[in-house]
């Protein structure tokens, strides 16, 4: 879920300016600074800057966790994954899900937050909390509750879809090799549908009012100034929005697990689910291979992560030179 | 007037569809286990089954996944609150000698994926001899989003007028009680951290999935309902009972801090 920030752009664009020059601090105060530093810097050593080089590290040995690191393969883990179709499948699977979630959440959600931010809409509490209210579900849970509803058998897709005569046939749309990664997507769109609201609401609510009712007085109509005044305005945010969007589905795990188990066969394995069945589920646990895949995984986050985070500065950059 | 009745129409059609789920959840909850089985897509319970409540409590041991998941969601956000806090204090306001590699480091790391670092870290936390134990799962917990955490404190450190800090020094504020005067200005920024360290915590499947597997007394909902549901798999209206009563104290804390959780994010965006 959280996923993040909006204020990402401002955040990283430039490092902090110390407003003076601090050069005559005191031993004490030193001493202070290491205090203030040190709760992080053992969870962040720890937690995230070791484990990278020991996933390195572990990427090039054959290990199943038991014993000392002995069998050094050098890269052998690496060709065993370019061999391994059921890597290319996690691979292209995640980024399919990331693109398809991506694509039908954010301009779903963009539409909806406009919609809601009206003034002269009815009961746009009410409406706010219907569709934010899934996120309070565990992921876990939401999959557990549609693999019941979309089951053959019996489930309430199947019921509704036969009592209006649409089909005879029950529908298996989770046991399908086409559909199951379109359904996994969907499903994630209706899990995390909230919080994308409440990003999108964060963003409108900082277009001035006035400019409205500026536009309002030349005549334009809400499709105007949508695309004249809003959408303008809010693009720098809305790349940030779209670049964490399409991050955090990249990281899809949970809804695979609940939903699918990977399953019909490989149609809906994704990098985290394939990185935890490789080291966790299955005996002898392949912590080396697994390590690998990890690595690789970690590397084509970061490839996305700086090419938008690129396109990010390169909005924010323009929209300065244009208001100057 | 006419575009606001076909918005509230169409708004509450999608609406039903989109809540559909929770209502079978609820109408299940009320279910036989018969009823739930041939009742289809039907939302009223017929008849009506007021045992599953019960059922559910005590055979998922229900009361101690619900304090599992409050006490991971409460350890890990105040853990966050201070790591970053504290780091983010100190980038913002103070020069030392590494400095720079440090802020480059925590941009650089970012959103590095969980599966990439998840397999060392378990590792870690088996030879700190925390496996299967709460405080293994708090730790685990709190080393993910705590690199964007720190940014949003640097960049809100930086705006601090500098006047503040020279009013404060005049005063013979120590380095601690300036920190303390600073913290409270930053309440905007603490609401986001505590908001989605809170709903990452309580929505995590993974770091407790992989570090109690060999106690399920330690599990959070999310892990425990998903075993529950595994260990039981005809009770559905156990399940639904289950899975109800998890999500009441939630969404009682959702709807009371709806309205922050909004301005709270505005305030940030707007910062």
């Amino acid at each position: 879920v959280p996923d993040a920030e909006i204020d990402f752009v401002s955040a990283t664009s430039a490092e902090p300016i110390l407003d003076r020059t601090t050069s005559q601090q005191s031993r004490s105060t030193y001493l202070w600074i290491l205090l203030f530093l040190l709760p992080f810097l053992v969870l962040y050593l720890g937690f995230t800057l070791w484990p990278l080089v020991a996933t390195a590290a572990y990427s090039t040995f054959d290990w199943d966790g038991i014993g000392a690191l002995s069998r050094f393969v050098g890269l052998g883990n690496y060709l065993t994954i370019a061999a391994d179709p059921t890597f290319w499948r996690s691979l292209s699977n995640t980024l399919i899900f990331a693109l398809l979630n991506t694509a039908i959440k954010l301009p779903a959600t963009l539409f909806l937050a406009v919609l809601l931010t009206r003034r002269w809409l009815w009961m746009k509490r009410f409406f706010r909390t219907i569709f934010f209210l899934p996120v309070i579900i565990p992921v876990s849970v939401a999959g557990l509750v549609f693999t019941y509803l979309l089951n053959p058998s019996n489930g309430a897709l199947n019921a509704f879809l036969r009592a209006s005569g649409l089909v005879h046939q029950p529908v298996d749309l989770l046991g399908h090799d086409g559909t199951a990664i379109l359904v996994l997507a969907l499903i994630s769109v209706w899990q995390i549908f909230g919080q994308y609201l409440v990003y999108w609401m964060a963003a409108l609510q900082m277009v001035p009012a006035d400019l409205y009712d500026a536009a309002e007085i030349d005549g334009c109509g809400e499709w105007a100034k949508l695309i004249r005044i809003t959408l303008p305005l809010i693009l720098p945010i809305a790349v940030i929005i779209a670049m964490l969007a399409f991050i955090n589905a990249l990281y899809v795990f949970g809804l695979v697990v609940t939903l699918t188990s990977g399953g019909p066969g490989h149609a809906t394995y994704v990098m985290s689910y394939f990185i935890y069945v490789e080291a966790f589920s299955q005996i002898p646990f392949r912590y080396g291979y697994a390590s690998a895949a990890a690595l690789l995984y970690g590397l084509l986050a970061l490839v996305f992560i700086a090419s938008q985070a690129h396109l990010v500065r390169r909005t924010g950059e323009n929209r300065r030179a244009y208001a100057e | 007037m006419r575009a606001n009745l076909i918005a509230v129409l169409v708004l509450s059609g999608i609406g039903f569809l989109w809540t559909y789920p929770f209502l079978w959840m609820v109408s299940a909850a009320f279910k036989t286990q018969l009823g739930v089985f041939s009742g289809g897509a039907g939302l009223i319970p017929q008849p009506l089954e007021l045992g599953n409540f019960a059922r559910a409590w005590k055979s998922a041991g229900f009361s101690v996944l619900l304090f599992n998941t409050v006490f991971y969601a409460t350890a890990s956000a105040t853990i966050e609150v201070i790591k970053s806090s504290t780091c983010g204090y100190v980038l913002a306001r103070y020069e030392f000698p590494g400095r720079r590699l440090l802020y480059w480091l925590v941009v650089a790391t970012l959103f590095v994926p969980l599966a990439t670092v998840l397999l060392p870290q378990f590792l870690l936390v088996e030879r700190l001899g925390l496996l299967n134990t709460r405080a293994g799962v708090v730790l685990g917990q709190s080393s993910g989003a705590g690199a964007l955490y720190v940014l949003l404190f640097v960049h809100f450190f930086r705006r601090i007028p500098q006047d503040l800090f020279d009013s404060a020094n005049l005063d013979g504020a120590s380095f601690p009680r300036t920190f303390l005067l600073m913290l409270p200005l930053a309440r905007p920024v603490i609401a986001v951290v505590v908001i989605f360290q809170f709903l990452q915590s309580w929505n995590d499947f993974n770091v407790p999935l992989v570090y109690t597997i060999g106690q399920p007394s330690l599990q959070n909902l999310a892990v425990g309902m998903f075993a529950f549901q595994g260990a039981h798999a005809n009770d559905w209206s156990g399940f639904a009972a289950a899975t109800l009563m998890s999500l009441l104290p939630v969404l009682a804390v959702f709807l009371a801090f709806q309205g922050y959780f909004v301005g709270g994010l505005a305030g940030a965006v707007k910062e």
